[in-house]
């Protein structure tokens, strides 16, 4: 019954996307047809398909119902409530349905701000057509190949074998599930963190849907990017958090001291970013100077492009193991879109860019467009290395059979210059004017974060810590966050003068004035305080690997670590053995660890839980390798404030909120608005 | 006067600061890398998917890294201990690909990103004999 209606309802929600489709490109071509009600049925019909599909998986998942094959092999009764819900979308056919809610919401708000348009809206029109179609798409996938509803017909004693795509035959259900991969119920972040990713790729449909339609109206100029910058916002701020989520997921749960591994998934979700941040920037010139409006069509399809390769290779299984390549329906059908994709946007990028792209020139390359070029050229020349890296292995196997590895090494030889560059830029760019710099202007905006940089870089070097990759990031980062602070005080002091105002009111009046800019200081402002943290905890981390009997104590980074005793505990959904460990430091306890590993009764793998006891100075990382009854084996990393990471990381993501969410001041002047721009 | 001594005093400290930074980078202590750990995390795990023997926490790993700390300690260089591992497991076994033969190209690409990018923004700038009206 649930899958019935589960089925029928993804049916509803392709068929609608036709009528999208349909009447979006029929409102394209005539504006008398670019009306709300001639599209308000299949919107509709795409949302609520979309809505009650997910809630029919949901009920499923919620009742246990393991005559459905992907509940039997995702879910079990014994999972608890939290992880039954996120197993909804914890494997490849229930992930595409959120995947198409996430997209019809999206259509939806895209469709409010069309029907609330007084004038026939061609571009509207045509942005929702293109939405249809990629809607289509995933909705035919869910209905086809990767059929969240298909029924098991074969059950095994746990989980199911084999199953039929009729939602209506005859099935037969196991009498208990698999449970979710014990990675994926070992930590409540997995419930969020794909969500959030999924949201930030999906987001990326609405950007290019609009260039796309800009494209075929052969309709020049700024419309398509001012429409959709909130958009793009919302999508690349719920990027970076799920991909800061991903990070903390991993150092929180994997226990190998880490929160980046440049593994293949995880330069998936990079790829896009990068691009996407490229675009946020030139789509900024193109608004203030008219240029690069070529390049931003290419940076758009290239961002909606590396969200299909990067579901792509996540879901296909072509990465961890190339042979598996022709086992996975999903892979070959997921490959021909994105050929599809590339191909058609491209080819009309290429036959209609005449129409859209009169770019003028670049006056100087020492200029605000200049740095904003270079910003340009870093973002996607680490787009590429990402690329290259994650695919090579793929290409050689292709060609010549021969096994190559590409991996952290290189990615971390080839980022680290990368971000140095781009940190750079991000403290050169707002002091420099738009059009052409003039020395003088810039050396005095520079000389005191440059001052405030060196001081800090410095101080690190008279306190010992000498690595030059360290030394240099610590005055990038600074230097990015004494301009932005700088470029404040100085603007602030102006308004506090002509208005009267104390300075910190006067500070946030003018972020209010011009949240679209303060907005990205923030964001950088976050960026900052991330690099540091990652050089930081990186170059000055300690690791070893320590083996105690209980009783006994080890000295790791000043921290004594001493073997209280082994402890095993039954809980509902797993058991647990695991170690007590007292931590002191000059002889005072500093706290009491239990790093653990947890067995899943649904699986032979055990999941190791670290622990870390964190404080303003760093993380103290236990991670426990082996346990048996006359020792133990423990992983101890000690991480100097790496806490920075994550508060720059979910900074930097947030900032959009102040960007799209605060209002102006009432009795804005648009002066102030520009002052701070350029100041 | 008191301006002028000010503005010595700003370029003064900024020197000053910058000896520090630039002497404290040529003096960079890259001596005391832990050279175990190091090829831990360029040496791939043969039984785990893409993670690195020091990263992985499988018993294949643990023991390859007692290999690579042994080898350490016997005093054999980093392009040994590499050879003996290529040796055994093939060129797949390593995450930090050479800069030779059917890796070479994946060193090269990026390079070859940076010239095409900047060729293209260089082509890009204003020609200083032709006029063009701009329109802002």
């Amino acid at each position: 019954m649930t899958a019935t209606v589960g089925y029928l309802a993804i049916l509803v929600a392709a068929l609608s996307s036709v009528g999208i489709i349909i009447q979006g490109f029929r409102g394209m071509r005539n504006p008398e047809l670019a009306r709300a009600e001639k599209l308000q049925w299949p919107i509709y019909g795409m949302v609520g398909g979309a809505l009650l599909a997910m809630i029919a998986l949901e009920v499923g998942i919620l009742t246990d119902d393991f005559s459905i094959a992907y509940i039997a092999n995702n879910s079990a009764t014994t999972t608890p409530f939290i992880f039954k819900v996120s197993s909804a979308w914890a494997a490849l056919e229930g992930s595409i349905i959120l995947w198409g809610l996430v997209l019809a919401v999206f259509v939806y708000t895209v469709y409010r701000g069309f029907s609330k348009r007084s004038e026939p809206d061609r571009l509207g029109a045509g942005a929702l057509a293109v939405m249809g179609i990629v809607a289509l798409y995933f909705f035919v996938l869910m209905a086809t190949v990767s059929n969240p509803f298909a029924v098991c017909v074969q059950p095994a004693s746990i989980g199911c074998l084999e199953a039929t795509h009729w939602p209506w035959a005859d099935s037969l259900a196991a009498l208990e599930g698999r449970g979710p991969n014990p990675l994926l119920q070992n930590h409540i972040l997995m419930a969020v963190h794909p969500p959030m990713l999924y949201v930030g790729y999906v987001g990326m449909t609405v950007p290019f849907a609009f260039a796309m339609a800009a494209l075929m109206l052969g309709a020049s100029g700024t419309e398509w990017l001012r429409r959709t910058r909130t958009w793009t916002l919302i999508a690349w701020g719920f990027l970076t958090a799920g991909i800061v989520l991903g990070g903390l997921w991993s150092y929180e749960v994997l226990g190998w001291g880490g929160y980046w591994a440049w593994d293949p998934v995880e330069n998936a979700s990079f790829m896009p970013w990068l691009i996407a941040t490229a675009f946020l920037h030139s789509s900024v010139v193109q608004e203030r100077r008219g240029m690069l409006q070529a390049w931003n069509f290419v940076l758009v399809i290239a961002t909606f492009a590396m969200t299909i390769l990067g579901t792509f290779l996540t879901r296909s299984g072509v990465i961890t193991s190339v042979h598996s390549f022709t086992q996975s329906p999903v892979g070959p059908v997921l490959l021909w879109f994105l050929m599809v994709v590339l191909v058609a946007s491209f080819g009309l990028f290429a036959a209609r860019a005449h129409l859209v792209a009169s770019s003028p020139r670049l006056d100087s390359l020492a200029s605000r467009e200049g740095v904003f070029l270079l910003n340009n050229l870093l973002l996607t020349v680490f787009a590429f290395v990402v690329l290259t890296g994650t695919l090579y292995p793929m290409f050689v196997d292709a060609f010549s059979g021969s096994q190559v590895g590409v991996g952290r090494p290189f990615f971390d030889r080839m980022a680290v210059p990368l971000a140095f560059g781009l940190l750079l830029a991000m403290g050169i760019g707002p002091i420099t004017p738009y059009r052409s710099a003039k020395p003088e202007v810039v050396w005095k905006r520079i000389k005191t974060p440059l001052r405030v940089a060196l001081g800090a870089a410095a101080l690190a070097v008279i306190l010992g810590y000498r690595t030059p990759w360290l030394v240099l990031f610590i005055l990038a980062s600074f230097f990015v966050m004494s301009v932005i602070i700088r470029n404040l005080f100085v603007t602030s002091q102006t308004v506090a003068e002509k208005r009267g105002m104390s300075l910190p009111s006067a500070a946030l009046r003018t972020m209010r004035n011009d949240t679209g800019y303060w907005g990205g200081q923030i964001s950088h402002l976050g960026v900052a305080i991330l690099a540091l943290g990652i050089a930081v905890s990186a170059n000055l981390s300690v690791e070893a690997d320590i083996t105690l009997t209980p009783g006994s104590t080890a000295t790791v980074a000043g921290f004594d670590i001493t073997y209280v005793s082994p402890f095993s505990r039954q809980e509902p959904t797993r058991s647990v053995s695991g170690a007590q460990v007292e931590v002191a430091r000059n002889g005072k306890v500093v706290s009491e660890l239990e790093p653990r590993l947890n067995q899943y009764p649904t699986s032979t793998q055990s999941v190791a839980t670290p622990e870390v006891d964190a404080s303003w100075s760093g993380d103290l990382y236990l991670s426990l390798k082996s346990i048996d009854a006359q020792q133990v084996t423990l992983g101890v990393f000690w991480f100097p404030l790496i806490w920075l990471v994550w508060v720059g990381g979910f900074m930097a993501a947030s900032a959009v909120l102040w960007s799209r969410l605060v209002k102006k001041p009432t009795d804005d002047r648009s002066t102030e608005a520009s002052a701070s721009r350029d100041g | 006067m008191a301006n002028r001594t000010r503005t010595f005093g700003g370029w003064a400290i900024t020197v000053v600061l910058a000896v520090v930074v630039v002497v404290g980078l040529i003096m960079g202590d890259s001596a005391a890398e832990d050279r175990v750990n190091a090829l831990g995390s360029r040496i791939k795990c043969p039984v785990c998917q893409g993670e690195a023997i020091g990263d992985s926490p499988s018993e294949t790993s643990a023991a390859m890294m007692e290999i690579v700390k042994e080898k350490v300690s016997a005093g054999e260089t980093d392009a040994q201990i590499i050879d003996f591992f290529t040796a055994r497991y093939g060129s797949g076994i390593l995450l930090d690909p050479p800069f030779s033969g059917s890796t070479l190209l994946v060193w090269l690409l990026p390079a070859l990103a940076v010239v095409g990018g900047i060729w293209m923004i260089l082509s890009r700038r204003r020609q200083p004999m032709k006029t063009e009206t701009e329109h802002d």
